[in-house]
């Protein structure tokens, strides 16, 4: 029963060859949803025990020279992980059928795009149950690349090639740290399984900093944190919808988030200012991620970039918990890893709810442009109603899980805790800007329900297709029901996360209650029903009730162009912080008495970040430019460059072989 | 125990009304006019129940159960607020927290309610209310954080009692006053955030989002925001209140009547000044939260020094 999980693999394998191999699209879904469905079970059923507290599974390989030996290694982190990452790719795999359909009806084959999918499933089984770190990178190369062709379906648009190319070469920035993390570990070492890594992390030296900040930058580039988050929100916008949703809610997030994890735990003990730096790093990512998310006009967009502060909202969490751990206090290490990967995992459901639901509103409209929906709550109303669910929960407001999780996080910023009181002092005040994200993220998704689905639509031309099929309703409803069980019955998210607790040295032998937890959890059961009689309230009044225009405040002839738009909600917040949000203002006003022209005024948020490091490459490129203009001039420049290539070069190759 | 509860429960159902017909009361007497009785929102109420509403064509499920989402959030936050100074109706650790959130479910209800009726001047009061309210959010945690620091405690009403003397003290209640007042200001779209008695849209943040409702469901949001400037003065009230913390008859007289002495000032502030200009008000929330930090750093100064 244990090693169930092995036959997962060559399952997988089968299904992306048949869906590669088979000509009909429906055979090629069906073949790698099946084949994703018997993994999942297979997958389940031997890591459902360690969840419960069993001890890890273990296998190695003898392999030749220069692998030796492969290490495969399961303990109760990546079962955590791979407990929900697999059937959420399955959820996805099934969305893809119905979401795709479309180009299927013009011709397009599929099949690879569904072996994909399956690749990204092995790519999950590779990385979360690696004990070597050139099966890591491999699994890790693999959910890149596959990633990356699934982002440019949509392959004929130069736009979603430019945002895949960009994802492929940030990724692999990452990828350059990460493997330079691990030659690093590998020179000291003299090894690539993770347990000598982990020996030599646990003692204290200079190369553990260097190792972890290095570490730190790759994972955060996977996740998109601030200020490594550019590359992210344009994939959200250009990949198909279920892709989005992948990336966003299992793929990046949860990866980098493991990779984290993973290689905390080989650290036995953690440095304190390790903890201050993710604790720094995660409110960033939070704060900035939220109010780049408050401004955008494009959905997924929107979405993208409220990934950057949900896994900040989750590496605050991990902070606390790294200073909690430093400091000896068990019950904020325990508020901050189990707060964070509640977090995860709750922002797994919920994010990918809300990319499904941008997608059905895309399917259904061909625009996710906020400036030009408006009133699709009657057109597509159970897409709005699932869109609600997912944007309640993001917000963090009760009773959904969003809010069980961020109240985790909260009960152990706000505990006062720290032995210092300049610790307790900093975390209040972080708790503070937390509570400034959660409202602005309240406000992100007002905006983006309200102005979408609610009113009327901003274009009166705008086309409205029917409501979703069934392949896409249902994996968005199982999503919901998550979403909301995670909510109502927070026991079953932490029954996930309690074995991943006792993994930490410091939590160890603790038990492990939710005691803070327990009233507020009643406190959300008594809120839903009394919000549920509310919407039965709210119901039986309408099918009564007389029924009259807007109320326009005296003006007659008002029109749905003269409803607030995306831009006009957000201008007074931007302009509170326009020092942030750098405004793109295009415009041309009417003159005179009479205008003779129409008039026009577009506003665009831009990302600073992006926009600077654009700048800054276009500099250099200017400056190389210049400077390869100039040797050829000067033969002297050319030869002094050359011989300090050289030296380098002779430097870098002697001086290492000599130690 | 029980007879705690029950005036509890009293003061939840009565003050609503008294507060609102108080403020009224003292701004008709600033400008010289008799004023309508003091439970004249009672009246009100019974009147639109009697009534049913009327819907725009425009708007969803989502405008017809906003109101009743934006009672049961003020209610919810009532049973945790110590509306006479000492335990509440109920009571667990970080339960302003959980606070927080239910008024920004409420927040959240009543904005994407005014969008639903896709008019602008609703749509414009929505961003306004989404924009101040992201602002005074963190102003109520780092006051909320520093009371839970000072007092070494984790339920609001415990927070709120006065624990510790000495000049520190002073410093942080007081600052914790001039923020939660504030946050009382903006929260209850009172002056000098919002003009509630305002006759022109363009001027309104809160009265705009609900210019469409009407019947029971205007009544539901009438005293939903009633029953929220309750629960904020009465925070305030048992910051200002000497016996807060013990559970006895003078404790809860004590911040009944300071909780109306705040009806009052509010009243009277809203008489004798203008409302701020939109763009000055981010400013002044800006004093609370500056309150909230010098609240937070005299804490830890306190605390350090207790060491």
């Amino acid at each position: 029963m244990k090693m169930t999980l092995l036959f997962s693999l060559p399952v997988l394998c089968l299904g992306a060859a048949l869906a590669l191999g088979l000509r009909s699209n429906r055979a090629s879904a069906a073949a790698a949803i099946i084949s994703q469905a018997v993994a999942t079970v297979l997958v389940l059923a031997s890591v459902v025990p360690l969840l419960r507290g069993s001890g890890p599974l273990e296998v190695t390989w003898q392999w030749p020279q220069p692998i030796d030996r492969m290490a495969f290694r399961i303990d109760a982190l990546d079962a955590f992980f791979l407990a929900w990452s697999l059937p959420m790719t399955l959820l996805g795999t099934i969305y893809a059928f119905g979401y795709l359909r479309p180009y299927f009806n013009r011709g397009r084959h599929g099949g690879p795009h569904f072996a994909l999918l399956n690749l990204i499933s092995i790519s999950f089984l590779l990385i979360f149950s690696a004990q070597h770190a050139l099966v890591f990178l491999l699994g890790w190369e693999i959910a890149v690349v596959a990633a990356w062709l699934l982002i440019i379906w949509d392959y004929r648009n130069q736009k979603v090639r430019f945002a895949g190319f960009n994802y492929l070469v940030s990724t692999h920035v990452g990828l350059f740290v990460l493997v330079a993390a691990f030659m690093l570990l590998h020179s000291k070492t003299n090894s690539m399984d993770f347990r000598t890594f982990g020996e030599f992390l646990a003692q204290q030296s200079p190369m553990r900093g260097t190792i972890f900040l290095l570490l730190g930058v790759a994972f955060a580039l996977k996740s998109g944190f601030f200020p490594f988050h550019t590359w992210l929100p344009r994939a959200h916008s250009a990949a198909p919808a279920h892709v989005s949703a992948l990336l966003s809610g299992v793929i990046s997030t949860s990866v980098g988030l493991f990779g984290f994890l993973r290689f905390t735990l080989l650290m036995v003990r953690p440095d304190e200012w390790m903890g201050w730096t993710v604790l720094a790093f995660g409110t960033l990512s939070a704060f900035f991620g939220v109010l780049y998310s408050s401004t955008q006009r494009d959905l997924k967009r929107l979405l993208g970039y409220s990934s950057t502060e949900n896994v900040g909202i989750a590496a605050m969490g991990f902070g606390m918990g790294y200073l909690g751990w430093t400091w000896g206090v068990p019950a904020l290490a325990v508020c901050g890893f189990a707060g964070g990967l509640l977090h995860i995992l709750n922002h797994a459901f919920f994010k990918c709810l809300l990319f499904y639901a941008a997608g059905s509103v895309y399917r259904a409209t061909h625009t996710i442009d906020l400036e030009r929906l408006g009133g699709l709550a009657k057109r597509l109303p159970r897409t709005a109603i699932l869109f609600l669910v997912g944007g309640l929960a993001i917000s963090g407001l009760p009773p959904l899980n969003g809010f069980i999780s961020e109240f985790m996080i909260y009960s152990g910023l706000l505990s006062g805790r720290s032995p210092s009181s300049q610790g307790n002092v900093v975390l209040i005040a972080t708790a503070a800007v937390f509570a400034f994200v959660g409202a602005v993220s309240a406000l992100s998704m007002t905006r983006a329900f309200g102005l979408a689905f609610l009113g009327s639509p901003r274009e009166p031309g705008l086309q409205v297709a029917e409501e979703a099929p069934g392949f896409m309703l249902g994996p968005m409803v199982l999503h919901a029901l998550g979403a909301i069980t995670l909510g109502l019955a927070p026991e079953v998210g932490f029954g996930l996360t309690r074995a991943v607790l006792k993994l930490f040295p410091i939590v160890g032998s603790t038990n492990v209650d939710l005691a803070p937890l327990g009233n507020v959890v009643w406190a959300c059961r008594l809120l839903a029903a009394l919000l549920l009689a509310a919407g039965v309230v709210g119901w039986r009044q309408g099918r009564r009730a007389r029924r009259s225009v807007t109320w326009g405040c005296g003006y007659t002839a008002a029109s749905s162009r003269m409803q607030y738009t995306g831009s006009s909600f957000a201008e007074h917040f931007a302009r509170i912080f326009d020092s942030f949000l750098p405004t793109v203002r295009r415009e041309r006003l009417p003159d005179e008495l009479f205008p003779q022209h129409p008039g026009y005024l577009a506003t665009h948020h831009v990302d600073a970040v992006e926009r600077r490091m654009f700048e800054v490459l276009g500099q250099g490129e200017e400056f190389v430019a210049q400077a390869s203009d100039r040797i050829p001039e000067r033969p002297r420049f050319a030869f002094a460059a050359g011989l300090i290539a050289l030296i380098a070069i002779g430097v870098l190759v002697f001086g290492g072989s000599g130690r | 125990m029980m007879r705690a509860r029950l005036a509890n429960v009293a003061a939840l159902v009565v003050m609503p009304f008294l507060l609102v017909g108080v403020i009224n009361r003292v701004k008709s007497l600033w400008s010289g006019r008799k004023g309508p009785p003091i439970f004249q929102l009672a009246y009100d109420v019974r009147r639109l129940l009697r009534k049913s509403p009327v819907y725009s064509t425009t708007t969803t499920l989502v405008f017809r159960i906003a109101p009743y989402v934006l009672l049961v959030t003020s209610i919810g936050s009532a049973t945790v607020a110590p509306l006479l100074g000492s335990t509440p109706l109920a009571a667990f650790p970080f339960d302003f927290v959980w606070f927080a959130y239910l008024w920004g479910l409420g927040r959240v209800a009543i904005m994407l309610a005014a969008l639903d009726t896709g008019s602008a001047f609703e749509g414009m009061g929505a961003a306004r209310e989404a924009t101040f309210s992201t602002l005074i959010e963190p102003a109520l945690f780092l006051v909320a954080g520093a009371l839970c620091l000072l007092s070494g405690t984790h339920t609001l009403h415990e927070a709120l009692a006065p624990h510790l003397q000495g000049g520190a003290a002073v410093v942080v209640r007081t600052a914790a006053i001039v923020a939660l007042m504030i946050v009382l200001q903006v929260e209850t779209a009172r002056m000098p955030i919002d003009d509630p008695s305002t006759h022109l849209e363009l001027t309104m943040v809160h009265e705009v989002m609900v210019l469409d409702h009407s019947g029971s469901d205007l009544a539901a949001i009438q005293v939903g925001s009633a029953i929220k400037f309750l629960v904020g003065s009465s925070i305030v009230a048992t910051l200002l209140n000497p016996w807060a913390g013990s559970s006895t008859v003078h404790a809860g007289i004590m911040n009944l009547a300071l909780t109306i002495a705040i009806a009052i000032v509010i009243g009277t502030v809203e008489s004798v000044i203008a409302r701020l200009k939109l763009r000055t008000v981010p400013q002044y929330i800006g004093v609370a939260l500056v309150s909230g930090i010098v609240a937070l750093l005299a804490t830890g100064w306190r605390v350090g020094g207790a060491q």
